[in-house]
């Protein structure tokens, strides 16, 4: 059996960043509509195999680091490039779940932006709040409490 | 105490005598005469240094094909029996084992004494002894008492060593019997048996007659459960166990005492925090229910806002205590700490490492096992106390009573005033909280794979008003209980594995429904894949014994951070990632764990991968706990 304490702690500090906020509410950033010139299909399976979808979740709006609705890097095709680029790359001292660098020979321009363009596919699954019957009744509930 | 009753001179030679009786030898089967087999002689044959293989006479017992020689001493009284009674006087509930030579004479006592037969402790059969071990680890922090695990010699205790390392990391009272049957398979025998765990238990004996035996395992047991908690293991030779004492009786107990705060601490405090405006009481993990309630008795009694160690692990404040949160103001102008840091007073446990370094006879000086595991949850006051070293649950009584002598009746009103101001407070800023919290969860919520948060979200209504536990670590399946949950019960959430350990959910879950099954709760497992594949039989465990234990599949096909760990080193070495899911994923073929739960006898269903069919399986899940049996959904989800 392999003992994980560091690991635990690791997860447990990301866990504990949400969201960018804006007034305690998830600031919400909409889809960017810059040119996208990869292949989606591509990407899928890119996107799966390089494990972008571990931290990221499915949709890109789970996980770790969630991004759908806070598109930061990822506005344009450029700058995601430019992010996958200048990501540290010394050796951690201890283990790293962070993003991790992609340097070109690891992963070349095309598919990086057939990656691209299938993240730019994601669109939240949440409806809207008040259609969330489950948790309009967690929140009820906690307010009834007297 | 009775005198034991030694009818012969231990098994070799009532062997020897055995054997050379007409019925004795006419009894053995074998081509290898037992008592040649018994002997030093016959080990012999073994190169010098080495420890023999068993021989076939041995392996032949083992598997049953020989039956022992005819009686020749009545035993009226068996030690084990009188070891039994002893252990149902100090409160002990459940036995867990997997079967062994080495204690068949306790075994035999524990579901055969008595008229009718022993049903405390009950047996309770593990398939490895690490499921032992960590389901007594699961218990004690959901009861605050330990139960029982019982090893095999030393192949038991080196199976059940990972977890006994997490018991004593998490500082959980853990009571461990080894059976040593030093005549038998030499491998299963060791000259100090505990010597291989020493390091990461607390205390341990080897008695050597059955009045040793009996004290011992009460020592055990005080041990286990005094500041610093932790494990403690009697070794137990099977032919203490085999002795006939007919005069035995359960020793005198005598409870263990705990470290408390002088008279005069106690004074100050209570002067602290009643001439204070606005006191705080902060409080950590406490040892047992007892101790939670005189946390609550003492916070009402003086109107201190609190904070809580409740959504990390059992036996802390309640999280929706009206006092329960950062109350009206806070400007706190007297801090007490309850083993975490106050400002004014810090009031902790001992550590675990002045005795740690006494019982580390072999020098592996564990990295992390020194440094305190309390005291570090989010709630640090910024200035702090020295820490008084005493018990903080044990000293509760005492702040309380001079609480109580100091009180005037000015102060009564003052407080019962603050108390309101505080209960509206916290109620708002949870509600607060909430209502931001699920802005968050709701991300991916039709999403499939499942979101980790909408199993937790869809969870809570159906629990709410339930006596549940919540017993599997959640940090690796989003921690979403923190925020949407109400841990309100010094059982409801049981926290981490203590040193983050795989192989802890489904066991130490197994463990807490034990607890439950007697006290009308169930259980909820969210379960890690990766985690309940080290000892998957702890699912036959809880069917077969019917245990109140909900679990839900957090499937996500691999180890996550493992993962990003390698995709990491492979991103600085430039070589690419797509190579990163060797060793780190659960693929090809995927896992099926509702089957895996059938095949074992529990119902289940899944795998589930549309989220509109969560709530649903969940209801059903409820419902087959309620009725007391185990329950398994596999939910295909989300990486994390």
């Amino acid at each position: 059996m392999k003992t994980n304490t560091i690991s635990c702690w690791l997860l447990a500090a990301a866990l504990a960043l949400p969201l960018a906020t804006l007034n305690g509410q998830p600031k919400v950033v909409p889809a960017p509509t810059s040119p996208v010139t990869g292949n989606a299909a591509n990407g899928k399976t890119l996107y799966y195999d390089y494990g972008c979808y571990a931290c990221h979740g499915y949709n890109g709006e789970t996980g770790a680091r969630p991004f759908v609705g806070a598109w930061g890097h990822l506005t344009t095709e450029e700058t995601f490039l430019t992010f996958l680029r200048g990501r540290a790359n010394v050796a951690p001292i201890v283990p790293s779940a962070l993003m991790p660098n992609f340097g070109e020979d690891a992963l070349p321009d095309k598919q990086a932006k057939d990656i691209y363009a299938y993240i730019r596919t994601f669109k939240s699954t949440a409806p809207d709040l008040k259609n969330i019957r489950t948790l309009n009744a967690i929140v009820d509930a906690a307010k009834a409490q007297k | 105490m009775a005198k034991s009753q030694k009818t012969s001179v231990g098994r070799r030679g009532f062997l020897k005598s055995a054997a050379g009786g007409a019925a004795g030898a006419a009894a053995l089967v074998t081509a290898t005469p037992l008592v040649e087999a018994q002997t030093g002689e016959a080990r012999g044959t073994a190169p010098a240094g080495s420890v023999p293989a068993p021989t076939d006479a041995q392996l032949n017992r083992e598997a049953g094909n020989i039956r022992p020689p005819a009686a020749v001493r009545t035993i009226t009284r068996p030690a084990s029996d009188v070891m039994v009674q002893t252990l149902r006087e100090l409160g002990v509930e459940y036995a867990a084992a997997n079967p062994g030579s080495s204690f068949e004479a306790f075994q035999e006592s524990v579901i055969n004494y008595g008229h009718p037969p022993n049903v405390m402790p009950e047996w309770i059969t593990a398939l490895h002894e690490e499921s032992s071990v960590t389901m007594a680890h699961g218990y004690a922090k959901a009861e605050g008492k330990p139960m029982l695990a019982v090893l095999h010699g030393t192949i038991g205790i080196q199976h059940a060593a990972m977890s006994i390392y997490q018991a004593y990391y998490d500082k959980v009272p853990v009571l461990m019997i080894a059976g040593n049957d030093p005549d038998f398979i030499p491998a299963h025998t060791a000259i100090d048996m505990a010597g291989m765990v020493r390091s990461f238990t607390k205390w341990d004996t080897e008695p050597k007659t059955v009045d040793e035996a009996l004290v011992a395992l009460q020592r055990a047991y005080n041990e286990a459960i005094t500041p610093p908690m932790g494990p403690t293991l009697v070794v137990l030779s099977s032919e203490v166990q085999k002795e006939n004492v007919p005069n035995a009786k359960v020793p005198t107990y005598r409870p263990p005492q705990f470290p408390t705060i002088d008279s005069t601490s106690a004074k100050e405090i209570a002067k602290g925090l009643l001439a204070a405006q606005n006191p705080r009481i902060a409080v950590g993990r406490l040892r047992t229910p007892e101790g939670v309630k005189r946390a609550v008795e003492l916070a009402e009694l003086v109107g201190a806002c609190t904070s809580t160690a409740a959504t990390v692990g059992p036996m802390s404040f309640p999280q929706r205590h009206p006092l329960c949160g950062p109350g009206a103001d806070t400007a706190y102008d007297y801090t007490l700490g309850l083993e975490m840091p106050g400002a004014q007073v810090s009031i902790t446990g001992p550590e675990l490492a002045a005795i740690a370094a006494t019982r580390d006879v072999t020098n592996i000086k564990f990295a992390g096992i020194r440094t305190p595991a309390r005291g570090t949850f989010a709630g640090r006051a910024a200035k702090t106390a020295t820490p008084v070293e005493a018990d903080a649950e044990a000293s509760l009584p005492l702040i309380i009573a001079e609480v109580n002598r100091q009180l005037t009746s000015d102060q009564k009103g003052r407080i019962q005033e603050r108390s309101a101001k505080h209960a509206r407070a916290n109620h708002d800023a949870h509600v607060t909280a909430l209502e931001q919290a699920v802005l968050v969860k709701k991300a991916g919520w039709n999403g499939s794979p499942i979101s980790t948060a909408r199993i937790y979200a869809e969870l809570w209504p159906l629990i709410m008003k339930e006596d549940w536990c919540f017993a599997s670590p959640s940090a690796f399946s989003g921690s979403h209980n923190n925020q949407l949950w109400d841990h309100n019960k010094p059982y409801s959430y049981l926290g981490g594995q203590g040193a983050g350990g795989m192989g802890y959910g489904a066991p130490a879950s197994v463990g807490a429904a034990l607890a439950a099954k007697a006290r009308g709760r169930f259980v909820v497992n969210i379960q890690t894949d990766g985690d309940l594949n080290y000892a998957p039989g702890v699912l036959w465990t809880a069917a077969h014994h019917k245990l109140p234990m909900l679990s839900i599949m957090h499937n996500n096909r691999a180890w996550h951070q493992e993962y990003m760990f390698v995709e990491y080193m492979a991103g600085v070495r430039g070589r690419g990632a797509e190579r990163a899911i060797i060793g780190n994923t659960l693929r090809d073929p995927f896992i099926n764990y509702a089957k895996m739960a059938e095949t074992y006898g529990m119902a289940s269903e899944g795998p589930i991968h549309d989220p509109e069919k969560l709530s649903a399986a969940l209801e059903r899940g409820v419902a087959s706990v309620k009725r007391g049996e185990p329950y398994m959904i596999d939910v295909i989800t989300q990486p994390r």
